[in-house]
């Protein structure tokens, strides 16, 4: 065979030919390439939403537009008919069915009214009606914070915007009652440009940026906790500026955050009956899923409380937040291919054996407040005092972060029966304590608590004016619709 | 060998112009590695699986299972050695990209056969201690092997809705654009 360049000079029409099969050649590898750019494309508009909604809306109608399926089982958390055992969507007196923890709240708001929340949807109504935020006259003329909104609304980011975050916390809580509407819905959880998972709440944020987090570069699997531990977690209003904060920076387990707060010397309140210096939880429910075996599996959140949903041929996140226990056969048995009757017993029995030892507890702090106050009444000082009242304050602590949690006993039961047991010892440790300052003044019989058998009764020991309390709420809620408009 | 490749070497006054010929014919291969992410077939992870959109429906529908601890290629391909795992890989893998290619995906997807048998393996292979109740004799053996786990398990892992319109809103880590962030910034300003 002759060289290539030898068969051209002599022919030059092969020249062309090997020139034109390249060209073709090439051609064609760019077609493929083109081909290959044209269904990136596609999934790049696919992955688009088609959804022309402005940034900070509010309204979850406006949403609801685009995403109808979302939308339509979202509302679904307006139902109320569920309730388990423990728990479910329908209201819960707590302080019916646990008249001491009206003892153990005196002197806070909690002991006027503590009910178990209904869904999302009702968020706003019920932070208006119920007694803890008291009948403010005016707007702006009550003693609660503007915070208190914060995780009630799609409205709080977008004020927060508008005004600035610290100053949004300046203001009162009734200043706004006019401005926030929607109930917590997608803007809380959801970017309208992209309908990718965010953070809109700042406390979590700086929470992370704090401990040398970037919550940036967390997965969406973690994301679908996050959005959810934005509220869903305990929290403080730090200084008088009531900016809301995350206790997390000594880690995240009830001995931390307790550590966090002695170090502070942070109170909510002082116990009117035993004058200690109290911290109530709040909802530490993130916190504490973290440290159960479901979390340890790499689970979140919205797989148990927002399963797949199908409806004829479509999936979709069922966006009806609830209980598990109301869709037992989506959740647990995805997994699980126990009964339902069983897999239910099996959260009964986590759930039975926590109540019976977090209702000890509870009963063991109400005698430790009175017998406090026994020891003040007959002269004890603020010094032989101080050891029992650091044991009830952390004892009550304990006790809160494991009742406050409504899913505790069975996100992660191990360490909720360790924080109880731990609460039930430090109780003992204050009554040991008190009974020997008791002795000194010889005291030495059992002190008396008053009948607090209902939640009527304990109000009444504790001197809440009940009647009084409700006929303001009901006269503050009858102006809020015909002056506050 | 050598003496071909003499041959076909152009003469000197037209090495410029082959180097740059040859040059843009290899930049343009190089695009066609990058735009379609060829360098990430050689993982497990099941980000890569979504490459192509039309997996969409099966990333997700994985991402709400029980199976979700797992990754696509703990089921879809074979594990007895690096060797029979990287051919499958790369048959099924070039047979997946033709029909993407080409436009030929049908509206629900389903296994061929190849796939079937890898994946009922594997089901063998994680749940054995189930089965080893079972394989008393050959008879039964045959009679179980027989079918496919997923005739009975039908929901496992994927569910029984999942053709391509199946998911509408469903946010999987689909491909974004492969223009750098660097130089769509430039272009935007």
């Amino acid at each position: 065979m002759k060289a290539v360049n030898q068969i051209i000079k002599e022919k030059p029409w092969m020249g062309w030919v090997i020139f034109f099969i390249t060209m073709v050649v090439t051609f064609f590898i760019g077609l493929l390439a083109s081909s290959i750019m044209e269904r990136r494309t596609e999934a790049i508009i696919i992955n688009k939403p088609k959804a022309d909604i402005k940034a900070f809306e509010s309204d979850n109608k406006v949403w609801g537009q685009y995403y109808k399926d979302e939308y339509q089982s979202y509302l679904q958390t307006a139902d109320t008919s569920f309730k388990s055992k423990y728990g479910g969507s329908a209201t819960i007196d707590m302080l019916e069915e646990a008249p001491e923890m009206v003892v153990l709240w005196a002197g806070y708001p909690f002991s006027k009214d503590y009910r178990q929340g209904r869904g999302h949807y009702y968020a706003v109504d019920d932070i208006i009606t119920t007694l803890r935020t008291a009948a403010p006259a005016k707007p702006g003329t009550d003693p609660m914070p503007a915070t208190c909104w914060t995780c009630k609304s799609p409205d709080v980011p977008r004020l927060m915007n508008k005004m600035g975050i610290d100053s949004f916390y300046h203001q009162k809580w009734s200043t706004f009652i006019t401005e926030i509407k929607n109930p917590i819905g997608c803007a809380d959880c959801h970017d309208p440009a992209t309908m990718d998972l965010q953070i809109t709440r700042p406390a979590l944020l700086e929470a992370f940026k704090r401990n040398g987090k970037d919550i940036a570069k967390v997965s969406q699997q973690e994301m679908r906790s996050l959005v959810c531990a934005q509220c869903h977690v305990e929290y403080y209003f730090k200084g008088d500026g009531k900016y809301l904060t995350f206790p997390w920076d000594k880690g995240m387990d009830v001995d931390n955050i307790e550590k966090y707060y002695d170090a502070i010397e942070f109170s909510d309140w002082t116990h009117s009956i035993s004058k200690a210096n109290m911290i109530k939880a709040q909802h530490p429910d993130y916190e504490i899923y973290s440290m159960g075996i479901h979390a340890q599996r790499g689970l979140a959140c919205a797989d148990c409380h927002m399963p797949y949903k199908s409806e004829g041929g479509r999936k979709f996140t069922d966006h009806h937040i609830q209980s598990p226990l109301n869709n037992i056969s989506n959740t647990c048995q995805i997994c699980h291919r126990e009964s339902e009757a069983e897999l239910l017993r099996t959260v009964y029995e986590r759930q039975d054996k926590i109540a019976e030892q977090k209702q000890i507890l509870e009963k063991l702090l109400v005698k430790a407040h009175y017998e406090a106050k026994a020891a003040w009444d007959n002269g004890a000082t603020a010094t032989d005092m101080k050891p029992a009242l650091t044991e009830i304050r952390h004892a009550q602590w304990r006790w809160d972060f494991a009742a406050a949690s409504h899913g505790a006993a069975f996100h992660a039961p191990i360490e909720v029966m360790r924080i109880i047991a731990t609460g039930i010892e430090k109780t003992q440790q204050a009554r040991l304590i008190l009974s020997k300052i008791s002795a000194k003044k010889g005291i030495i019989e059992d002190i008396a608590i008053p009948d607090i058998s209902t939640k009527a009764n304990a109000q009444k020991a504790v001197g809440l004016d009940m009647p009084t309390i409700e006929k303001e709420k009901q006269l503050f809620l009858k102006k809020l619709k015909t002056d506050w408009k | 060998m050598k003496k071909w490749f003499f041959k076909i070497i152009p003469s000197e006054e037209w090495h410029f112009t082959a180097i740059v010929t040859l040059g843009i014919v290899f930049g343009l291969g190089f695009y066609i590695f990058y735009i379609s992410k060829a360098w990430s077939y050689l993982s497990d992870r099941p980000e890569t699986c979504v490459n192509c959109h039309v997996m969409a429906t099966e990333y997700v529908t994985w991402f709400h299972s029980s199976h979700k601890r797992g990754v696509c290629n703990d089921c879809h391909v074979p594990h007895q050695n690096f060797l029979v795992r990287y051919l499958f890989k790369a048959k099924d893998g070039l047979r997946h990209a033709t029909i993407f290619t080409l436009r030929l995906e049908p509206q629900t997807i389903k296994m061929n056969e190849a796939g079937v048998e890898v994946v009922g393996e594997n089901c063998l292979r994680c749940h054995k201690a189930v089965f080893g109740r079972l394989f008393q004799n050959a008879k039964q053996t045959q009679e179980i092997k027989s079918r496919d786990c997923w005739n009975c398990h039908r929901e496992t892992p994927h569910g029984r809705v999942k053709s391509l319109s199946s998911v509408p809103n469903a946010r999987v880590p689909l491909p974004e654009s492969p223009v750098p962030e660097w130089l769509s910034h430039l272009l935007k300003n």
